[in-house]
């Protein structure tokens, strides 16, 4: 086990350094640049070049790159020019309250999504299983820039249920006013319902037709133990590596609710730096999906091996 | 009063377009203590039967109707929650495959213990001790240890131990085995049919076996029921059946058996034909289609039956086997079936067409960081043979023995790690790219699984084109001539180019693969269990197609198999793998009749004799336990560790392959079973 990690742990590093150099090779084809944005239209050519050259945009993009790669290796994701933060203190700003939300209907839709499966695979080709695929197919096809403004108007404006949104803009704030994540939530597990509980419902059916099940009635056990204790367990081993690779959505942030409820989360904070050319916080929080995505398949790979006994790495 | 009655069962899976008769009007009765055979080919409903009695029909199934009494109790007027009480309690069941029959992540302690805990209440511990207690009573070695593995942990045989144990637990007055030793190795079976025969003793139960081998049940019923697209067709003592089978169905099955053929000398029986479809059965005798006696009333009312008062033996026929004169006629050779008095001349052997010498192929095992390696898979060690043309030569051995991976060494599927393998004296290792690939046309696999192998959305003329179209034989015309060619050969009909795979039965599919592998005109083709999924019928049809298909194009085979006696039909000389190693190699009649190797021994006797007082007669010196691992593999003699000869030398001294008789049999033992003649030893010396 331990050598199968140092490998992996190698391996993670290599794609993370091959997603850097992507990542900042991309970003510098972009036009226009920081410079002007912050000195705004009207700068002159050497205002803009006395700026770019402030800032070390000047040189060659290798160096550039070489110099950015020095610094993080020290721990330092450089600083924001339209912030005048640095990098790293801006992510931790935000990056509480987008995990937290993320998290949160990760949580919910998996409780919700297991019983609707597993109640959908029991009466597969019912009308409670039709209705149920309906249901969650509509979640899924309707947009989040719908049903989030849709779920506001309906229980902030018209009913009162949830009081107007006050801003979201720290982790503190999103701990102390927990009625304020009731909407964003409920967006976003309407939105991954669909897909898990169908991931749900086919495992269960596929181990419903595995020969132990026969085994297990045979020797007496009646429905529900025969569905728990033997058939449950075995259909959930897929799930570890479906959640375990939507993690860099925790990270990444749910950059359209955010937009939608007013979260100055990671994915707020990425558009913006996005629109105005900081590509030091944007190349940041790349960097951080991409570290997410790497621990989240190892993390998959890891759980899966100690749920099934069948799995051994090496 | 009997411990199980079933009265005129009728089931009925749904399928697609309409529902299948998959059991129909089935009666029988099993005393406590007695064992009860249920046999038939694949799709006669002998496992729905067996399943019906437990209630555990798959999707589909209807109720069962009819009636199945357990002391008196109609299973079938009872509650969901009433039968889960009988299951596991009551009536024990085990199935064919331990491997997918157990959950995969359950100890199999666990998995056993529950049958107790429901139907006993027991507590953990008390369940828990229940459980290793049965497994010692299955045999399972260090059965403490075992309790706490997952299936996967064990071997094939101890899985299906475990699995006996689990069925055993709540001490079940009636013990269903539907095929329980069909998926485990030749020297394992008996083990395992033994083990069930000691318990049913100790233990007062009654047994109900459901087999397609009329071999297995031989010595291990004492009734037997012939089952036939969904009805029992005969039912009689065991002893009373294998002496003179009244149903031309039960004579048909002995017929087609290959060792009775073997024996006689006679060309192998196949029963000509498809079972009736069970959808739409006709209302006259089923088996009236195929039938070497039947008559005009056969094909227009349904046979009652006729019982015998004193013994309840019975059979569903007009024209039962001795009264009247065969009128089917022995269909011709060209479809497969066998003609007698058409035996075809003897092969003449041409030159060495396949050589092999000292082969072998190792598979790395790693460990660690950087991948050491740290030990070695040893699948063929040291393999030397040859092959002339128009000779057939049988390998037999048992799972993990090699025989898989010598094949796929032999066409060129994978590379070896020493050794060569010269194709009409060409080595083809040595050849250039483009060369081997023209060889690989003399070459050609057959496989087990047809259905795997042959793409499903192609049709079959597709299929059996595609190796003319890759090697780029002749030209569009001809190619079509040259399948049509085939198809006949293969005794299929034209129309079925235009089929899909999955559009055919086991037996004309595997014709179709033979098809496929003549297609570009081969010199050798490796058949590697070509029939060992199909039943006996149909098997003897392939093995008689394989054959005249040998004779009219001087082809070689190398024919793979677990199971002696279906090599025996087809195979001049025999070569038997154990672990990598071949142990002895000999003519086909002398290996079976006088085998030199302990190992040769073990799987002559494993094979199972249709006839009960042979059976039962028999002692068997044959190999305990199983096969161990091919990493790490015992020193010295590999057969060692099992063997009841072995001593201390065995363990030192690899024994060398050596002559033991005529003809080239030869052996690798250093206690063979027959001695050196005087002019052996006398070789030897010098």
């Amino acid at each position: 086990m331990t050598p199968y990690l140092i490998r992996r742990l190698l391996q993670a590093v290599a794609t993370l350094f091959i997603v850097s150099i992507v990542a900042f090779w991309l970003l510098h084809l972009m036009p226009d640049g920081v410079a002007r944005g912050l000195l705004g239209p009207r700068a002159t050519p050497e205002l803009i070049a006395r700026e770019e050259h402030q800032l070390g945009l000047d040189r060659t993009l290798v160096v550039q790159y070489g110099i950015w790669l020095t610094k993080l290796l020290h721990g330092d994701l450089g600083t924001s020019p339209v912030y005048h933060q640095s990098v790293s203190a801006l992510i931790g700003e935000r990056l509480g309250q987008s995990a937290y939300l993320a998290a949160l209907a990760l949580l919910i839709t998996v409780l919700l999504a297991v019983p609707v499966g597993v109640l959908q695979a029991t009466r597969a080709g019912s009308l409670t299983d039709h209705t149920l695929t309906t249901l969650s197919f509509v979640g899924y096809a309707v947009p989040v820039f719908f049903v989030g403004p849709l779920l506001r108007d309906v229980f902030q404006v018209r009913l009162h249920w949830v009081p107007i949104a006050n801003q979201i803009d720290s982790f503190h704030s999103a701990l102390i006013q927990p009625e304020q994540l009731v909407l964003p939530v409920a967006t976003l597990v309407i939105g991954l319902l669909a897909g898990y509980s169908r991931y749900v419902r086919s495992a269960m059916l596929d181990e419903l037709t595995q020969d132990y099940v026969r085994t297990a009635v045979a020797k007496g056990a009646r429905g529900r133990r025969v569905l728990y204790r033997h058939v449950l367990r075995n259909a959930m081993l897929p799930m570890a590596t479906l959640i375990g690779l939507s993690l860099p959505g925790l990270v990444g942030g749910a950059l359209l609710v955010e937009q939608v409820f007013n979260i100055q989360g990671l994915g707020w904070l990425t558009v913006q730096a996005a629109q105005r050319d900081d590509f030091a916080v944007v190349l940041g929080t790349t960097m951080l999906t991409a570290l997410a995505t790497v621990a989240g398949s190892l993390l998959a790979d890891v759980s899966y091996a100690a749920l099934d006994p069948r799995v051994r790495l090496t | 009063m009997a411990l199980l009655e079933v009265r005129d069962l009728h089931t009925r899976i749904k399928l697609k377009r309409g529902a299948v008769r998959a059991v129909d009007g089935v009666s029988f009765s099993v005393e406590a203590g007695e064992t009860v055979g249920l046999v038939g080919e694949s799709g006669c409903g002998k496992t729905l039967t067996a399943l019906s009695i437990m209630r555990l029909l798959p999707a589909g199934g209807s109720s069962p109707r009819g009636s199945v009494l357990l002391d008196g109790r109609d299973l079938l007027r009872l509650d969901e929650d009433e039968m889960a009480g009988v299951r596991g309690n009551d009536i024990g069941m085990i199935f064919q495959d331990p491997m997918t029959a157990l959950n995969p992540t359950m100890t199999v302690g666990r998995q056993i213990s529950e049958a107790v805990r429901i139907h006993r209440g027991a507590g953990k511990r008390a369940a828990r001790e229940r459980a290793v207690e049965v497994l010692r009573q299955v045999g399972m070695p260090s059965p403490e240890q075992r309790a706490a593995d997952y299936p996967h942990q064990l071997s094939g045989g101890m899985r299906q131990r475990a699995m006996i144990a689990m069925a055993l637990a709540a001490e079940p007055r009636l013990l269903i085995a539907d095929e329980p030793t069909t998926a485990l190795d030749p020297t394992v079976r008996r083990q395992i049919l033994e083990l069930i025969d000691g318990l049913r003793e100790r233990l007062g139960m009654a047994v109900v076996l459901v087999a397609h081998d009329l071999g297995v049940i031989a010595g291990h019923a004492d009734r037997v029921n012939v089952m036939y697209a969904g009805r029992i067709v005969e039912s009689a003592r065991t002893a009373r059946l294998y002496a003179g089978p009244r149903h031309p169905y039960t004579e048909a099955l002995f017929d087609a058996l290959p060792d009775r053929a073997a024996e006689g000398g006679t060309r192998l029986y196949s029963i000509p034909g498809q079972p009736p479809d069970p959808a739409d059965p006709p209302a006259a005798c089923r088996f009236a289609a195929r039938c070497r006696y039947a008559q005009e009333d056969c094909r227009t009312q349904d046979p009652p039956y006729r019982t015998d008062e004193e013994t309840g033996d019975r059979y569903a026929c007009f024209h039962p086997v001795g009264t009247t004169q065969r009128t089917g006629a022995e269909p011709a050779a060209g479809t497969g079936i066998a003609a007698a008095g058409r035996e075809p001349a003897p092969v003449q052997l041409g030159d060495v067409l396949l050589e092999v010498t000292d082969l072998v192929k190792d598979y790395p095992v790693t460990k660690g960081l950087l991948r050491r390696r740290v030990g070695t898979v040893s699948a063929v060690a040291g393999v030397s043979f040859s092959l002339r043309a128009g000779e057939t030569l049988g390998l037999v051995g048992e799972t993990g023995c090699g025989k898989t991976t010598l094949a796929r060494l032999i066409v060129g599927l994978e590379a070896s790690t020493s050794g060569t393998i010269r194709v009409a004296g060409e080595d083809l290792a040595a050849l250039t790219p483009r060369a081997r690939r023209r060889r690989r046309r003399d070459v050609q696999l057959m496989f087990q699984d047809t259905h795997a192998a042959m793409d499903p959305r192609m049709r079959t003329r597709a299929v059996v084109r595609e190796p003319l179209d890759i090697q780029r034989i002749g030209d569009r015309a001809f190619r079509e001539a040259r399948i049509r060619e085939l198809f006949e050969q293969v005794g299929l009909p034209v129309s079925a180019l235009e089929r899909y795979p999955h559009e055919f039965s086991g037996g004309q599919r595997q014709r179709v693969g033979l098809a496929r592998a003549l297609a570009p005109a081969p010199r050798l083709i490796v058949a590697d269990e070509p029939v060992s999924a199909l039943d006996a019928s149909i098997q003897s049809q392939v093995l008689s197609v394989m054959k005249d298909v040998r004779s009219e194009f001087g082809l070689s085979y190398l024919f793979i198999s677990h199971d002696l006696s279906a090599v025996r039909h087809l195979a001049d000389r025999i070569a038997v793998m154990y672990l990598g190693k071949l142990v002895e190699l000999g003519p086909a009649e002398a290996v079976r009749a006088r085998p030199v190797h302990p190992y040769t021994r073990a799987l002559v006797d494993a094979v199972p004799v249709a006839d009960p007082a042979v059976e039962r007669g028999r002692i068997v010196t044959g190999a305990g336990g199983e096969p161990p691992s091919a990493l790490d593999p015992p020193s010295g003699c590999r057969f060692r560790t099992r063997c009841p000869a072995a001593r201390e030398i065995c363990a030192r001294q690899e024994p060398p392959l050596a002559r033991h008789g005529p003809d080239g049999h030869q052996a690798a033992c250093h206690f063979p079973l027959v001695p050196l003649s005087a002019e052996e030893v006398d070789t030897r010396r010098r």
